[in-house]
């Protein structure tokens, strides 16, 4: 049961992750930028944006060790869609996701 | 007036119909965001949706079968009577089912004793007049957490839902009002369709906007 609430929590510090290189556009978002729209902590940053790399979720469009950006695939622009949506339906139920 | 009725059987079935298929949708889409997200909740209300999805369509092939093929001017005999009441129960029972299922997965996050006080209502009640009163109870519960989630989050996907399980209430409220009036009881089908359309619109625009 608690490995699940620490995965529900984990899947939402992914789609906010996502939601904060989003919000930057096209330009996509720096590890900084990330780090405070999703309010996490450094290692976490580290370890989930490695996860979503790794799941082709965001991409590294800029790879200089002093300004990494990171960009929404198409794979992650439509995860996120369908996150939005589950979030919406869950939540007119009145169920946190 | 035997057509007459027939025709209005007829209406209801596609009323009914229509339900069925928009409650499976949302049992659908209930299983798609559990398994995204493990939310075990979200789980119960898909299983929710179905069993009302499956109380919709045994009520559809039930009176299908014994009024529209046997005809209602026909009779039935006492053994096919006696099938048509048990259909008519499990029918009520699967709808109750459904309603504690939206009751336990619409609670709020903060635990009340709501569901278990639920549970024991739902024990000990076969006759069809009975069923729908403990029906309307257990809506009640169900319309009055749809209504502190929507003034807590107050979302049009909130209100869609307040408004949804609001219709399938007043829907039974005139069930019970309509035991000798064919035009009563069609406004409650009416009002059931209203409530499923208000979540296939809660649906659609949740993956649109």
């Amino acid at each position: 049961m608690k490995g699940k609430r620490t995965y529900r929590s984990k899947m939402r510090i992914l789609a906010d992750m996502m939601r904060a290189i989003q919000g930057e556009g096209e330009n996509g978002a720096g590890p900084t930028k990330i780090l405070y729209t999703a309010n996490l902590s450094h290692d976490r940053l580290t370890q989930y944006l490695d996860e979503l790399v790794e799941k082709e979720l965001i991409i590294l469009a800029n790879s200089e060790s002093n300004s990494r950006v990171y960009g929404l695939t198409e794979k992650g622009r439509s995860f996120l869609k369908e996150f939005v949506r589950v979030e919406r339906i869950s939540e007119a139920f009145g169920i946190e996701v | 007036m035997q057509e007459q009725m027939v025709t209005l059987i007829r209406l209801d079935l596609l009323f009914e119909t229509i339900g069925g298929i928009i409650a499976l949708m949302v049992a659908y889409y209930a299983t798609k965001a559990f398994n995204l997200t493990g939310q075990k909740r979200l789980s119960d209300l898909s299983t929710g949706f179905l069993v009302l999805a499956a109380g919709l369509f045994s009520h559809v092939g039930g009176t299908w079968y014994f009024f529209v093929r046997f005809g209602v001017e026909g009779g039935l005999n006492p053994n096919l009577t006696r099938l048509f009441v048990l259909v008519t129960v499990a029918y009520h029972v699967l709808r109750i089912m459904a309603y504690i299922l939206f009751v336990v997965s619409t609670r709020q996050s903060v635990r009340t004793k709501q569901p278990e006080m639920v549970m024991l209502l739902a024990l000990p009640v076969l006759i069809d007049i009975n069923l729908e009163i403990l029906t309307i109870i257990i809506l009640l519960v169900v319309v009055l957490q749809a209504f502190m989630n929507y003034a807590v989050v107050r979302s049009r996907y909130a209100l869609y839902v307040l408004t949804g399980f609001s219709m399938f209430l007043l829907s039974h409220l005139f069930l019970i009002l309509a035991v000798d009036n064919v035009r009563t009881y069609l406004i409650s089908q009416a009002l059931q369709l209203l409530g499923f359309i208000a979540f296939l619109v809660m649906l659609y625009k949740a993956g649109r906007e």
